[in-house]
């Protein structure tokens, strides 16, 4: 199953390559968003592991169905975007071999048992979405992908100098860098060695998944792309990035360093909300601000692991929820971006009255996003406040309800202002198909039902997942 | 042997820093990659032949010959001036040089203080260079210049992976090869686009998206 997942993508793009047919584009796209999703649900059931150099776990599992079930929303809603006929025959035709391409390279590093492996597939998801960051072709899109292709190289450079660290501490006997083997053999290992890479690690793979200080690409990217790209980028590069850190810190905890190192995930992550909270004030393009509330959630997810016992637990749920809403969130902006021709926060006004669907939901996301009752974010985050204060950081769970309350002042102003009132600002004529909204709605549902009534398929899923680190 | 080619790596890093022609940095990297081949050589006892013969490619073939040719192609085509245009004049760049290389020496002896068996002159120009690499991106304006500093850094990396007795996986080397190369491809595409759009390609032009 897992050869399948990842030669069609492959197969599929050849042949787009040659037949160069707009139809076939969306085809090609739907049909492998269905097969991935129902072999991510194959795997669930009957784990498998591929040439020993791909497997699935239950850690990776998780990431596998968020990418399978993202990729399924991002595939219907292309078929709207798709539409446009400003986009070129051959721009269409990239479109659709690059997402196949990205989506593949995702599914390989969330796959990988190797963290050699790993790091390749991680360097190949910044090759394969540069040109998709690219498609407008504009001059600000340039400057996206230039710093996006630049940063992310460097960045994951530095992992792999935390890779080349970590194996030079391996003695011949014990030489190998599948993650089983890394964890059979952490206590051979000298603490030096794990010591020195980890920071290497987690500044390289936390450049790729967007954490402060290293986070300059994020934004830039995330706002540049289109809609449904920048959907992807936010709901599952960033995780993907984040599993990258999770196999490290595995090592980490049996090592028992976790008190050592704790400090460093906490400093990234505390840094990371304090960076969004500032800019969310003052951002003017509503998908920069899309982007710091990802930089947001990232640290959040840092701060998770950093804390460790039922933050574990929240990390999970928090990486789940935040998937499915900010990528619902970053559908529905370019619902907006259609309808008004602008992504400046000002330019849009009584969006309710314009379209009422987009409205909603725009506000729907925002509540869901930002953790109000019913939706998942809102147990995450309790359950984070709890860990902080179980582990006695009272002073850090005072900072972190400061700057979610920022955060959340922050977004409330820009999406109210965007959704209510008079719609007297230019709009276009542009008609929304139905494409353009089943998926953020049934991300929606999917959200609430997990909120309310959490199906039990899914709180074995996250306690294996957490069980496993 | 060994440690005569190391010592001639790091003199390359003098080198960099005290010119201020692109010519220059490219010829740089081209000598720094055949260095690279002579280590694998006189080190290639270890390895499988196999692997020998690849990694001989990837440095003989790629690191010396396919990147600084392209890298000349990339300079031609633009048009770019010759001169660097550092942030900081030649003598501080030899300066921070120098203190990069004390710095990463110093990182080195700790090192061995703490594990047996780190060679620290080995150990030390490899972490040397990777810090040279990203102290080239940040003094020095051209976005041809930071590709290069990319490619020291890369180069840094591959010497400390050398220190390692053994290899990675073929699949894996593979993949790594493969990325770096296409990595360094894009970026030579997007200067050429970069430079149908932009008055001069260096990193002052690209500040149309901030906050």
């Amino acid at each position: 199953m897992i050869g399948t997942l990842l030669i069609a993508p492959l197969v599929l793009s050849a042949v787009l390559i040659l037949a160069r047919s707009p139809l076939l584009n969306r085809l090609a796209i739907l049909a492998y968003a269905v097969l991935h999703m129902g072999l991510s649900v194959a795997l669930y059931w009957r784990p498998e592991s591929f040439l020993s150099y791909f497997m699935t776990d239950d850690l990776n599992i998780l990431f596998l169905l968020i990418l399978s079930v993202l990729n399924a929303g991002v595939a219907v809603y292309s078929l709207d975007f798709l539409r446009e006929e400003s986009i070129s025959k051959k721009w269409n035709t990239y479109y659709a071999v690059f997402l196949l391409l990205f989506v593949f390279s995702l599914t390989g590093a969330i796959l990988s048992a190797h963290l050699g492996l790993f790091w390749v597939f991680m360097e190949a998801t910044t090759l394969t979405s540069a040109p998709l960051v690219f498609f407008y072709g504009q001059k600000s899109s340039l400057e996206a992908t230039w710093k996006y292709i630049f940063i992310c190289s460097i960045g994951i450079s530095l992992a792999f100098v935390g890779i080349v660290l970590l194996s030079m501490g391996q003695t011949k006997l014990t030489d190998s860098l599948f993650f089983a083997d890394l964890y059979r053999n952490v206590d051979k290992l000298a603490p030096f060695w794990l010591k020195i890479s980890f920071p290497f690690i987690l500044i390289g793979f936390g450049t790729k998944m967007g954490l402060a200080p290293v986070h300059a690409w994020l934004p830039d990217a995330h706002s540049e792309a289109p809609s449904p790209i920048s959907a992807l980028l936010s709901g599952t590069l960033l995780n993907a990035a984040f599993l990258g850190i999770l196999r490290i810190y595995k090592m980490i905890e049996i090592s028992r360093l976790h008190s050592e190192m704790a400090t460093l995930l906490l400093l990234m992550g505390f840094l990371s909300l304090f960076v969004s909270a500032i800019f969310i004030l003052k951002v003017n393009n509503f998908k920069r601000m899309l982007a710091y509330s990802s930089i947001e959630n990232m640290g959040i997810l840092l701060i998770g692991i950093g804390v460790g016992g039922v933050g574990l637990w929240a990390a999970m749920l928090h990486l789940l929820a935040h998937s499915l809403s900010k990528a619902s969130f970053f559908l529905t902006s370019g619902n907006i971006l259609h309808l008004y021709q602008t992504k400046n926060i000002d330019g849009v006004k009584g969006l309710l009255q314009k379209d009422k669907w987009s409205g909603w939901l725009w506000i729907g996301c925002f509540l869901s996003i930002v953790g109000f009752p019913p939706f998942p974010i809102f147990l995450s985050k309790f359950f984070l406040l709890t860990a902080l204060l179980s582990k006695g950081y009272y002073f850090l769970a005072a900072i972190f309800v400061l700057l979610l309350t920022v955060i959340l002042l922050g977004m409330g102003r820009s999406v109210l202002s965007m959704s209510c009132g008079e719609c007297n600002v230019p709009t276009s004529g542009y008609r929304l198909s139905y494409c353009a909204l089943v998926p953020q709605i049934v991300f929606m549902i999917i959200l609430v039902w997990i909120g309310i009534a959490m199906p039990d398929v899914l709180n074995e899923l996250l306690r294996r997942s957490v069980l496993l680190l | 042997m060994t440690d005569l080619v190391i010592v001639l790596f790091g003199l390359t890093l003098l080198y960099i820093s005290a010119i201020s022609r692109l010519e220059g940095y490219i010829r740089a990297l081209a000598v720094q990659g055949f260095l690279l081949t002579l280590l694998v050589v006189v080190a290639g006892g270890r390895i499988n032949i196999w692997n020998l013969a690849f990694i001989v490619l990837e440095t003989l073939g790629f690191k010396t010959f396919v990147i600084p040719w392209f890298l000349t192609k990339v300079v031609r085509e633009n048009e770019i001036s010759r001169e660097t245009e550092p942030y900081i004049t030649n003598f501080y760049s030899l300066l921070f040089t120098s203190l990069i290389f004390a710095f990463s020496f110093f990182i080195a002896y700790w090192a061995v203080r703490n594990v047996t068996d780190v060679r620290p002159l080995h150990f030390g120009i490899s972490i040397a260079t990777i810090v040279f690499g990203l102290f080239i991106i940040l003094t020095r304006k051209k976005l041809i210049t930071h590709t290069m500093g990319f490619m020291i850094i890369e180069n840094g990396i591959f010497l400390l992976s050398l220190a390692k007795v053994h290899e990675m996986p073929m699949i894996v080397n593979t993949g790594i090869l493969l990325d770096l190369f296409l990595a360094v491809f894009l970026l030579g595409i997007f200067i050429n686009k970069i430079k149908s759009s932009f008055e001069e390609l260096d990193v002052n032009e690209l500040t149309y998206l901030k906050d």
